[in-house]
C-alpha cells in the first residue's frame, strides 16, 4: 500500500557511486535506467522515497546502486524503530539476460541481510559492462503498527564514496483484511521437477530425496511462498492416463469390495502441515489451512478403470472416497476445499473422453456419474468440504447450464468468460465458485500487466484467477530466460537455499491483491459498483463494460467448429494490452489510498 | 582394478539375468495380447471425424488436429480393458499400450490408449503421431514379436494385432522398467 513522492534527481547525478530509489512499478535494469516496457512520462529514479500503506500489509520499492565505476561496494538499511515493528526484507534483483532481444529484465530475488557487500558488476549475474544493481525492498507493516510517519535510511558505499537517501513511510490506520478479495492461484504439475531444480538437495539426499523431511519441507516451502504473497498454490498429483504420484494419495490394496487404503503415511507428511496450517506457523501471515487442494481422483484412481460401467468401479470409488471423508473429518481437516478435478484430456490417450475443456457434449455424461458416485461416498452433513471442479473452455456456456448441480467450481478459460456478461450472477446466485484461468505476463510486458488478473475477476464479481503454471522458468533461467510465461517463482537451490525465491511480478501481484482486498472492504460504507467503476477507470480509462467482450460470431456456432484461428481473429482492445502502462496499477492504488485516507 | 570396475563386472550377470527374465515375462503377456485383443475393434477406436483431422496443419491454430482428436468410447473401453487385463499377467508392474499405423508417408504410428504407470519406450511426450520406429516396421514386415531395451531400464515387446481378415492393424507395447520412476509423467 503505497504511494509514491519522487524528487527528480537526474540532475543531481554525479559520476561517482550514487544510490537512487525507484517506485515498485518500475525496473531498473543493470545500467541505471529503467527496462523498456515500464518506461512512462516523468519517469527516472529518485533520491527520496515516500510510501504510504496500510497496516497488515506490504509496501515495496526497487534501491538501486549505481557504481560506474565498478569495484567492491556495500548497502546498508538502517532500519526503523523497533518499536514500529516495521520490519525490512531486502532482496537482490537478478537480471536474465532475454536472448532474443539480447536486453536484461530483473525478476528473480535473492534474500539478502542488510549490511549487503558486493562486486559491481555482480560476478554471478555476470553482465557485462554492469553499472548498477537492483534491491527490492519489502517493507512489513503488521496490523498493529502505530499510525504515523516512520523514516528509515539507506546508505552506500563504494571505495571513497557515501551516499544516504531516506525512505519515509506514512502508516495509515486501514487495515487490510486477512482474507483476500480474490484468490490469485499458482497451478502446478507434480513433483519430478524438484529434483532438476534442486540438485544440490538431491544429491545430498540421494535416493531418500522424494521420502525426505526436507522434500516435504519444500513442499511446503512452495504452498509458503504464495501463500505469503496473498495467493494459493496447487500441484495436480495424477497423470493424464492416471499415474498417481506417491505422494499425492493414500496406498491402495485389493479389488472390488476389498479394495481399501493400507497407508495414509505419505499424504499425511505431505499435506498435514497444510490442512492444519502448521506449515505457515513462521509465517508472518500466521498459520492457516490451504484453502484448496486436488484430490488425487481420476478416472483409474481410486477405482480401476478395468471395472468402468461395472458394480465393481462404483464399489471401489465409493469405499475409498468414504475413508478419505472419513480420514479428514478425524483429522479435523474441514477447513480445505477437497476438488473431486478431472484434468486429463482424451488427445493424451489414457482415457475416452476430456476430463479437461471439455470439447464433445457427449462428454458431460461422464461428469455426471462421477457426481452420482461422490454423492454415494460422502455423507451428505459431512463437515469435509468436497467440491466438483471443471476446467471450462469451448463449452462453458452449455455445461454451465447442463451441468448445475453437478459441478460448483467453475475454473473457466479467461477469454470466453469474457463474451458471457450474465454467467457471474447465475453462477455465483447458486453458490458456485468461480475462477477464470490464463497465462502469466512475461517480464518483457509493463509491470502492470500482472495486475490486470487481479483486478478482472474482482470487476467480474467471480473469486479468483489461475495461471496455469508457475513453476516452470525454464532449463536456464538465469541466462537464457524464455520470459517466465510459465513461472513466477526460481529454484533458490543456485544461492544454497533449499526452497523457492520469489519474484518481482509476484511482488507486484501481491501489492495488488493488498490494494483490492481493501478496496473491496470499503463496500461496507459504498456501493460496490461505485468501487468497481472507479477501479476500472483508474486502471485503464474503461468502464465496466468494457471489460466484457461481445460474442463473436464463431461462438454461436457448434463448438467442434471453432478453431484457434478464431479466436487469434477476435479483434484485440489495446487498453488491456499494449496500451497498457506499467503505471496503470498504481492510479489505482491511488483511489484505495484516497479512500483509506478517511478510515480513522 | 578398481572397486566400482570390480562391483560392476560382479553386478552385470545379475542385472543381465535380471532383464532377461523381465523381457520373458514381457513377451509371454505380448504372446497373449496378439490372441487376445481384437484388431477389428481397435480399427473402430478412433472416430473418422479425428481421423480427418489427424494431419490438418494450420498455421494459425497449432492445436487443429490434436483438438479435434476423438474417440468412440465403447471400441476404446473395450479394448482399454483387455490391454488392463493383460498387464495384470505381468510379474511386476507393466503396461500394454495399444499403437496404430496410419496411413502416410513416411509410415507414421499412433499411440491409442496408454496405460496407469505412463511408461512407453517409444512414446514422445504428448505427439499425437510420430514417425514408425524401425522395430515397429520389423514387426508389421515380420509378424514376430520384437523386444527392445532402452537406456532408461525400459524394456518392451512389440507384439502384432490382426483383425478378422488376418492383417496386422495395431501393435501392442507390453513394457516395463527396471526401476520404475514413481514420478515420471506425473503432470
Amino acid at each position: 500500500m503505497i504511494r509514491l513522492a519522487i524528487v527528480l534527481a537526474a540532475a543531481l547525478r554525479c559520476a561517482g557511486a550514487d544510490l537512487v530509489v525507484l517506485p515498485e512499478h518500475l525496473r531498473p535494469d543493470p545500467f541505471g535506467g529503467i527496462v523498456d516496457a515500464d518506461r512512462v512520462a516523468g519517469a527516472a529514479p529518485a533520491h527520496w522515497l515516500a510510501l504510504v500503506s496500510g497496516r497488515a500489509a506490504y509496501a515495496s520499492c526497487h534501491l538501486i546502486a549505481i557504481v560506474p565505476e565498478g569495484g567492491e561496494y556495500g548497502i546498508e538499511v538502517a532500519g526503523f524503530p523497533e518499536e514500529s515493528g516495521l520490519q525490512v526484507d531486502l532482496y537482490r534483483e537478478w537480471f536474465h539476460l532475454l536472448p532474443a532481444s539480447k536486453r536484461y529484465y530483473p525478476d528473480a530475488l535473492i534474500p539478502v541481510h542488510s549490511p549487503f557487500r558486493s562486486t559491481m558488476p555482480e560476478p554471478d549475474n555476470r553482465v557485462p559492462h554492469q553499472t548498477a544493481q537492483g534491491f527490492w525492498v519489502d517493507i512489513w507493516v503488521p496490523a498493529k503498527t502505530r499510525p504515523g510517519m516512520y523514516k528509515m535510511t539507506v546508505t552506500l558505499k563504494a571505495g571513497r564514496s557515501v551516499s544516504s537517501i531516506p525512505i519515509e513511510l506514512t502508516v495509515i490506520a486501514a487495515t487490510v483484511p486477512a482474507e483476500d478479495a480474490v484468490a490469485i492461484d499458482h497451478n502446478s504439475y507434480g513433483t519430478s521437477w524438484l529434483a532438476d531444480q534442486y540438485p544440490a538437495l538431491r544429491k545430498r539426499l540421494g535416493a531418500d530425496f522424494y521420502t525426505s523431511d526436507e522434500f516435504f519441507r519444500l513442499i511446503h516451502s512452495l504452498h509458503g511462498i504464495f501463500y505469503e504473497h496473498r495467493g494459493v498454490f496447487h500441484q495436480l498429483g495424477y497423470g493424464h492416463a492416471g499415474k498417481v504420484g506417491p505422494e499425492f494419495a493414500p496406498q491402495l490394496a485389493g479389488s472390488g469390495r476389498n479394495k481399501h487404503t493400507t497407508d495414509w503415511s505419505l499424504y499425511d507428511r505431505h499435506y498435514g502441515p497444510l490442512f492444519d496450517g502448521s506449515a505457515f506457523a513462521g509465517s508472518r501471515r500466521g498459520p492457516k489451512p490451504i484453502p484448496f487442494v486436488y484430490l488425487p481422483i481420476n478416472p483409474e484412481w481410486p477405482a480401476s478403470f478395468l471395472w468402468w460401467g461395472e458394480p465393481g468401479y462404483e464399489k471401489e470409488f465409493v469405499n475409498i472416497v468414504s475413508d478419505m471423508e472419513r480420514h479428514f473429518r478425524e483429522k479435523g481437516w474441514t477447513e480445505t476445499r477437497f476438488e473431486m478435478f478431472f484434468n486429463h484430456k482424451k488427445r493424451y490417450k489414457g482415457f475416452p473422453w476430456d476430463g479437461d475443456e471439455v470439447r464433445f457434449v457427449r462428454d458431460y455424461d461422464y461428469f455426471r456419474e462421477y457426481a452420482r458416485m461422490l454423492k454415494l461416498a460422502v455423507p451428505a452433513d459431512t463437515p469435509v468440504k468436497f467440491v466438483f471442479r471443471a476446467d471450462v473452455s469451448w463449452t462453458m456456456e452449455r455445461q454451465f447450464k447442463e451441468l448445475a448441480g453437478i459441478v460448483n467450481f467453475w475454473v473457466c478459460g479467461g477469454g470466453e468468460f469474457g463474451w458471457y456478461d450474465d454467467a457471474p450472477r447465475m453462477l455465483k446466485g447458486r453458490g458456485d465458485i468461480v475462477w477464470i484461468y490464463g497465462a502469466t505476463p512475461a517480464v518483457t510486458e509493463p509491470s502492470s500487466h500482472i495486475t490486470l488478473q487481479v483486478l478482472r475477476p474482482w470487476l467480474w464479481g467471480i473469486d479468483g484467477f489461475v495461471h496455469w503454471q508457475t513453476t516452470d522458468p525454464g532449463s536456464d533461467p538465469w541466462f537464457q530466460f524464455n520470459g517466465g510465461r510459465e513461472a513466477l517463482i526460481y529454484p533458490g537451490d543456485r544461492f544454497g537455499i533449499a526452497a523457492p525465491i520469489p519474484s518481482i511480478r509476484l511482488k507486484i501481484q501481491r501489492n495488488a491483491v493488498q490494494d483490492i482486498t481493501l478496496l473491496n472492504d470499503f463496500r461496507k460504507s459504498q456501493p460496490l459498483e461505485r468501487l468497481r467503476a472507479e477501479a476500472a477507470r483508474r486502471f485503464n480509462e474503461t468502464t465496466l463494460q468494457d471489460w466484457w467482450t461481445p460474442k463473436p460470431a464463431f461462438a454461436t456456432k457448434d463448438p467442434l467448429e471453432w478453431t484457434n484461428a478464431d479466436y487469434g481473429a477476435i479483434p484485440e482492445n489495446p487498453k488491456f494490452d499494449r496500451a497498457l502502462d506499467a503505471a496503470a496499477w498504481q492510479r489505482v492504488r491511488a483511489y484505495v489510498l484516497e479512500l483509506a485516507r478517511e478510515v480513522k | 582394478m578398481n572397486l566400482r570396475v570390480f562391483l560392476l563386472l560382479t553386478a552385470s550377470p545379475l542385472l543381465f539375468a535380471q532383464n532377461e527374465d523381465k523381457a520373458k515375462d514381457l513377451d509371454r503377456v505380448a504372446q497373449v495380447a496378439t490372441a487376445m485383443v481384437d484388431g477389428d475393434v481397435c480399427l473402430r477406436i478412433q472416430t473418422q471425424r479425428s481421423l480427418q483431422f489427424l494431419f490438418k496443419t494450420d498455421p494459425r491454430d497449432p492445436w487443429v488436429a490434436s483438438d479435434n482428436f476423438d474417440v468412440n468410447d465403447e471400441a476404446f473401453i473395450q479394448t482399454k480393458k483387455t490391454l488392463i487385463r493383460l498387464a495384470r499377467l505381468c510379474a511386476e508392474s507393466c503396461d500394454a499400450n495399444l499403437w496404430m499405423p496410419v496411413q502416410s508417408n513416411p509410415p507414421q504410428v499412433q499411440i491409442l490408449i496408454r496405460n496407469v504407470y505412463e511408461m512407453s519406450a517409444f512414446w514422445k511426450w504428448g505427439e499425437l503421431h510420430q514417425e514408425m520406429p524401425s522395430e515397429m516396421k520389423r514387426v508389421l514386415s515380420t509378424r514376430e514379436r520384437v523386444s527392445v531395451s532402452r537406456g532408461t531400464g525400459m524394456i518392451s515387446v512389440l507384439t502384432p494385432v490382426y483383425d478378422s481378415l488376418g492383417d496386422i492393424v495395431a501393435l501392442v507395447e507390453v513394457v516395463g522398467q527396471a526401476k520404475r520412476d514413481l514420478r515420471e509423467n506425473v503432470k
